[in-house]
């Protein structure tokens, strides 16, 4: 089956306006460089309207969408049930002077949901949480170094940049020391040579980084990683801004097995409303009163209204098992595709949020190719992020998608075995 | 970011990547050729205590460089980095201490190159109102901003950083059409070639020179240029993203 391929006339024109008024034309992680766009005009870069797993974009090419806004499309978008709650609560109040009383409301059903959560702090980002927590973290032990885990990423805030990352000062990432994910020896070595100076660990679930195939907790990590954490009086911190609500409702802690002390949620929290929010054990309550810690937006009330409809409907459907049925029913055919026409898809990390790799050229050149005929035939996916799942996906859009994949794997079998090199397929 | 150089990783930078660029000089600027035009062949070997040593040769009116300097016609000792870099500035005049015999090279030869060297690539704005001048000036440049990669990747403590985490492969610095550049990866360690990579592991390709003039002086972002076009990235993204903070922090080597 062949699909037409898209072309971005209006998307392009809009970009050369956006060129001029904002840096980058669209920058940050949904703009062509850190969005990968290779080649740059094999994407779509301004979308129109959303509904359900699809997007269309300006020109009116319509996608079925597995980055789902980078992930806080979790229900599909525009949810019925997420939008009645937030249009209500619209209704009464959102951004006023003192909070609305929804606010506890959101925060009973955290603690309530999530296994290690005595009590929750909301925010809009999750740089924002990711932030509060490294805060109290350091507030709560005096103490300056974070661990992290090489190939993380946290956020925007300085502490969270690099040395060779430009504006950011040395000062600033001075006290952030590094490990691979896994390797147990080297941890408890690093917590040896900075007895009594690491504050937090802050880490991801399992690695769901860039440019490489995703990868799980060897069995009993976790569990050492907790246990070393406790003895050196270290705060572990779950970044579960990109996993969480994915692979389990009571958190990404609770799936491996083990409790954090804190653990920051954003992306899947509300379906798209803007908040975000800490949530921690007892002992650390009252240091994270303690802190300078607030925003103009923290406590608008419309994001309450649709994060409890939001938690509410992922406990009804329970989205992560449905999700790794989707996602697995998604790549396993992708891999067939790929075998059809001679090519090895390795698929890793939770189906959920599934990572890609085509293992024929260790460029990645082949892959990003791939990747842009899957694009230019309505499949959004991108060639060095994991993607995302979501409540709203069909059968008949995995069905598609799958046709969709195949008709690229073809193209790029017949590309591939003429000498010019073309993005263009 | 660092907000500070040092001066030995400027005396790697100065000593293989702008001198090292006498090389893309004696083969594109037929003044610099005629320079050397019935020469017979010489060297010159550098020597800095507690930093880079390179020779220098001038054979059949071309130019190369390669590490080390043993077999050298007449050596150039430093005593220090600074000493070195003194004389790039034009603050120290080096004394060899062998070729006594050769220092009218050095006079009427040596310093000519390096004066145009300099003219290409501190260009005034009225040398780059002429076309040709423009464009040679701009792949010398290219060629000495690429070999200054290597060195800040190998010795400074930002470009250190940012090679610790580059993977190992091959780069393509491009001009479409126009020219070709490789930065090699081994076990974090960073060689530019003079020449165009065969197989990449990652290319960055500018459309045209006057693009990589603009990047290079600073009067485009390369993330400007990544997002509408003007600059095309492909294959391991994560080694470009690398290369270009290397490449920002050369920024503050090549002014200085
Ligand atoms: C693991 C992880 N942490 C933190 C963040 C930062 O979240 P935000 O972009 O909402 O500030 C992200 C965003 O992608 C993330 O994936």
């Amino acid at each position: 089956m062949t699909f037409p391929i898209y072309n971005y006339p209006k998307s392009q024109e809009v970009f050369k306006r956006a060129f001029k008024v904002i840096p980058s034309g669209i920058y940050g992680h949904q703009g062509p460089s850190e969005g990968c766009y290779i080649p740059h005009d094999a994407f779509p870069l301004f979308s129109s309207r959303a509904m359900g797993s699809h997007f269309w974009d300006l020109d009116g090419n319509d996608y079925i969408d597995y980055m789902c806004g980078y992930g806080p499309n979790v229900l599909g978008y525009r949810d019925p049930d997420v939008d009645d709650a937030a249009l209500e609560q619209s209704k009464k109040e959102d951004c006023v002077t003192i909070p609305s009383s929804i606010m506890v409301d959101f925060a009973e059903l955290l603690v309530d949901t999530v296994a290690c959560a005595d009590w929750a702090f909301f925010a809009k980002n999750g740089n924002d949480v990711t932030s509060l927590a490294v805060i109290t973290a350091r507030a709560a032990t005096h103490r300056k170094k974070i661990v992290f885990f090489n190939s993380y990423y946290h956020g925007v805030s300085p502490w969270t940049q690099k040395l060779d990352y430009p504006g950011i000062l040395e000062e600033e990432v001075c006290n952030n020391l590094y490990v691979n994910f896994n390797d147990y020896p080297a941890l408890q070595k690093l917590f040896a040579e900075h007895k009594g100076e690491i504050a937090g660990l802050i880490a991801q679930p399992y690695m769901h980084g860039n440019f490489a195939d995703n990868f799980f907790p060897d069995e009993g990590y976790w569990q050492k990683v907790r246990k070393l954490c406790d003895d050196h009086h270290v705060v572990l911190i779950i970044d579960d801004v990109r996993a969480g609500f994915r692979l389990d409702l009571a958190g990404s802690d609770h799936y491996f097995g083990f409790k954090a002390d804190l653990i920051c949620f954003c992306k899947a929290l509300a379906n798209g409303y803007n908040v975000s929010a800490l949530c921690g054990n007892d002992s650390l309550k009252d240091v994270v009163s303690s802190l300078t810690y607030t925003g103009s937006y923290w406590m608008s009330a419309v994001p309450f209204a649709a994060g409890i409809a939001c938690i509410n409907k992922m406990k009804v459907l329970n989205t992560p098992k449905l999700f790794e049925k989707l996602g697995k029913d998604l790549t396993d055919g992708f891999v067939a595709a790929a075998k059809n026409n001679d090519f090895q898809l390795v698929v890793s990390g939770a189906p959920s949020l599934f990572y890609l790799r085509l293992a024929d050229d260790d460029s990645l050149m082949l892959h990003q190719q791939w990747i842009a005929a899957c694009v230019k035939r309505g499949i959004f996916l991108t060639s060095h992020h994991n993607h995302f799942i979501n409540a709203a996906l069909t059968h008949e859009d995995i069905k598609k998608s799958i046709e969709i994949a195949e008709d690229a794997f073809n193209a790029l079998r017949h590309h591939s075995t003429s000498l010019s090199f073309n993005y263009h397929l | 970011m660092l907000t500070q150089t040092d001066s030995k990783t400027l005396a790697y930078v100065n000593l293989f990547a702008v001198l090292g660029t006498l090389e893309n000089l004696c083969e594109l600027v037929p003044e610099a050729k005629d320079l050397l035009k019935d020469k017979p062949p010489i060297s010159i070997g550098f020597t800095v205590k507690h930093g880079p040593k390179a020779t220098l040769f001038f054979v059949d009116s071309c130019c190369h460089i390669e590490e080390g300097c043993s077999p050298c016609t007449i050596k150039l000792p430093f005593s220090s980095c600074e000493k070195f870099n003194g004389l790039m500035t034009g603050t120290v005049t080096p004394i060899p201490s062998k070729g006594f015999t050769k220092i009218s090279f050095l006079l009427k030869t040596f310093v000519p190159l390096t004066d145009m060297l300099a003219k290409y690539l501190k260009p005034s704005q009225e040398d780059l109102a002429n076309v040709a001048f423009r464009e040679t000036s701009t792949k010398l440049t290219l060629y000495t901003a690429a070999s200054a990669i290597a060195q800040v990747g190998n010795q400074d403590q930002s470009g250190k950083f940012s090679s610790g985490l580059m993977p190992d492969g091959d780069i393509a610095i491009d001009v479409t059409d126009v020219m070709g550049i490789t930065l090699k990866i081994k076990d974090h360690h960073l060689t530019a070639l003079r020449k165009p990579c065969d197989k990449p592991r990652a290319a960055m390709t500018f459309s045209n020179l006057e693009i990589a003039r603009q990047l290079l002086n600073g009067e485009a972002s390369a993330m400007a240029c990544i997002c509408n076009g003007s600059i095309a990235m492909r294959g391991m993204i994560n080694m470009i993203d690398n290369m270009n903070r290397i490449l920002d922090r050369v920024g503050q080597y090549l002014s200085v």
